[in-house]
Formats: structure tokens, sequence, C-alpha cells
């Protein structure tokens, strides 16, 4: 097997496991992604590891871009790529299994009762994963405040464009940190 | 619904997600203003998406282009979702070298990331509304919320935990109000 088949295996060994005890979201798995990346594999140095979870942190998308990050260390394109799909694959089949044996059951009383007892929960789940970024986002009380003001104006104003606000937010946090 | 329009959606929705908004631009854009999926499918692909392991962004992307579109529909939609975040992480992480001394970027990834909590505090307030206003649901979100984002209790024991109350509360409802259709 040549190098970088070898590498990729060695990104899908570590990401597959890691992918199926990601319970309550990929944040639930950093430490564990340090471990392997820094200790077991040495694919990232201590710093780097910091720098990568940085990044991952500032840019969109489903918040578990780390591993691609790390990927991209290891082995280029193909490693983003196959650390991607370590982390996503496994998940995603069992979701789309579930789901599915969940809409056979379509038009029975229960299933309609079991749905409508999730939503509260599902309310609540949402809720509290504003929170738990919330904790982790730098910045302190300021944070809270931006949250809970965009929060307000979208209450007010559903049809506002929420990026002008991701925008103005920034921005204004920005000015502060220079002029503050 | 045609795959490319699938794969559009989801593209642009993966680029807009920041600080893990994902739950709340789905509820905007495919729920709110394409009209393609109602609340309550919304409500119980979040549920089934954050009791799975995984991303709860991609787990509901997945749920949902499998109710829009099948098999196909779930694959198109979660290449949608992560293929703009992958090449925009990773020039970010080419770029990094030159940007990571300065503070004001930090500051305004962090007001950004702020309003983008926002939305989906905005989105979470609006699913705990929209169906039944009764107090009993609405003790049940709250409890969500301080159990998992307050006491930062295990997410999976927690709702395997409320789930059974919460059912328990919608079954009594539906009897009260004549049965049949809940």
């Amino acid at each position: 097997m040549s190098d970088e088949w070898h590498r990729l295996l060695g990104l899908a060994l570590v990401f597959v496991p890691i992918s199926l005890f990601s319970f309550g979201g990929g944040g639930s798995v950093v430490a564990e992604i340090a471990h392997q990346s820094v200790a077991v594999h040495g694919w990232t140095s201590p710093n780097e590891f910091a720098d990568l979870f940085a990044i991952s942190r500032a840019a969109p998308g489903p918040g578990t871009m780390l591993s691609a990050l790390i990927g991209w260390q290891v082995a280029g394109w193909a490693g983003a790529l196959a650390a991607s799909a370590a982390l996503y694959i496994p998940p995603s089949l069992l979701v789309y299994a579930v789901g599915r044996l969940w809409g056979r059951w379509r038009g029975s009383a229960w299933h309609a009762a079991v749905e409508r007892g999730l939503a509260p929960i599902a309310a609540g789940l949402v809720l509290a994963g504003g929170i738990a970024v919330l904790r982790v986002t730098p910045g302190g009380l300021g944070t809270w405040a931006a949250a809970a003001a965009a929060a307000a104006l979208l209450m007010r104003w559903p049809r506002l464009n929420p990026l002008v606000l991701f925008a103005g937010s920034g921005a204004l946090f920005g000015l502060a940190a220079q002029f503050g | 619904m045609p795959l490319p329009a699938l794969f559009a959606a989801f593209l642009r929705l993966g680029l807009m997600s920041f600080g893990g908004g994902t739950d709340g631009w789905v509820y905007r854009d495919i729920v709110e203003r394409r009209h393609w999926l109602d609340e309550r499918a919304f409500a119980t692909g979040v549920a089934l998406s954050r009791v799975m392991p995984g991303s709860g962004g991609v787990n509901l992307t997945v749920h949902v282009g499998r109710l829009l579109r099948g098999g196909a529909g779930a694959v198109v939609a979660a290449l949608g979702l992560i293929s703009g975040p992958l090449v925009v992480v990773i020039v970010l992480a080419v770029l990094y070298a030159r940007i990571a001394g300065n503070p004001a970027v930090h500051a305004v990834l962090a007001g950004a990331a702020a309003a983008a909590v926002g939305l989906n505090l905005a989105t979470g307030l609006k699913l705990a509304g929209y169906g039944d206003r009764s107090i009993g649901p609405l003790a049940v979100t709250l409890a969500t919320v301080l159990a998992v984002g307050v006491l930062h209790w295990p997410m999976v024991p927690v709702i395997i935990g409320l789930a059974p109350v919460s059912i328990g509360l919608a079954f009594r409802q539906a009897k009260r109000q004549g049965g049949g259709d809940v």
C-alpha cells in the first residue's frame, strides 16, 4: 500500500469510531480528536491543534470542520475528504435508517403523539445549543447581549436577513476591540 | 423536487451557518420561506438529529433531504451543506498564518458568532410557541434548556428521560380534544 493510502486509512480508522460516539454533536468529541491527533498519531503539535480548532470555529458550516482540517494537514485535499467522509457517513446512515423506519408508522395516533411530544424537547435542545455556543465564544457579557438582541430583532421582524445582523454584530465587536 | 434545487438550497444554508446555526437556517429557509416542510416534521427532525451521534446540522440535513427526495435527496442535501464550508475552512487555514496575530479579526468573528446564536435562540423560541402553548409543553422546553444548557447534563439521557413525559402529555391533550386527530 502506498504511503498516501496508508495515511488516508489512518484518518478513517480514527474518525469512523469517533463519529459513532459523538453524541450531543461534534463538540462532544473534540477532546478525543485532540488526543488522537496530538498524542497517538502526531498529526499536529498541541499549538497547531489549537489553531485548527480556532479556524474550525470561525468557519461557517456544521461546526465539525475540525476533522477536515486535520485531514488536510495530514494528506491535503484527499485527507480533508477522507476525514469528512469518515466523520459524516456513519451517523448519516443511522439517521437515514431510523428516520425511514419512523416514517413507516405515519398515520397512527401514537406516531402523531410522539411527534407532538418531541417538539417541546426539540425547542429546548435548540435553545440549549445556543447557550452552549455562547459559553465558549470569547467576549463575555457583550456576546450574550448581542445574541439576545439578534434574537429579539428576528422575533420582532422575521423578514430581517440574519446575515445583516451577523455583519453588524461582527463590525461592532471589531470596533470595540480596536478602540475599546 | 429537482435535485439541483435541493443542492443549491443546502449549499446556501451551509455557507450561512455560523456558530452551529444550521437548525435556525433550515427552519427559516426550508420551513418558513419555501414551505417544503411543516413545523412538526422539522421539530421531529431536530429531535432525531440530536439523539443520534454525529453533527446535529448534518443529521438534520440528511433527514430533511430524505423526506423531500428520498435517498438521492439525503445524499445531495448533505453534500450541499458540507461542500461550501469545507472549501471555506481550508482557505481560512491557508490564510490563517497572516491574520492570526490581529485581535480585531478574532473580535469580528466572535461578534458574528454571537449574532448567529441569536438566530438559533429565535428559532427555539418560535418552536416552543408554535403548537400547544399550555403549561406542560413549556415546562418540558424549560426543563430541557435547564438540564442540557445550564446544568450540562448529557443530552441523550435527558432526552430519553423527558420524552415519555412529554409524549404522555401530548396523548392526554389529544384525548381531551376528542381523540382521533392528535
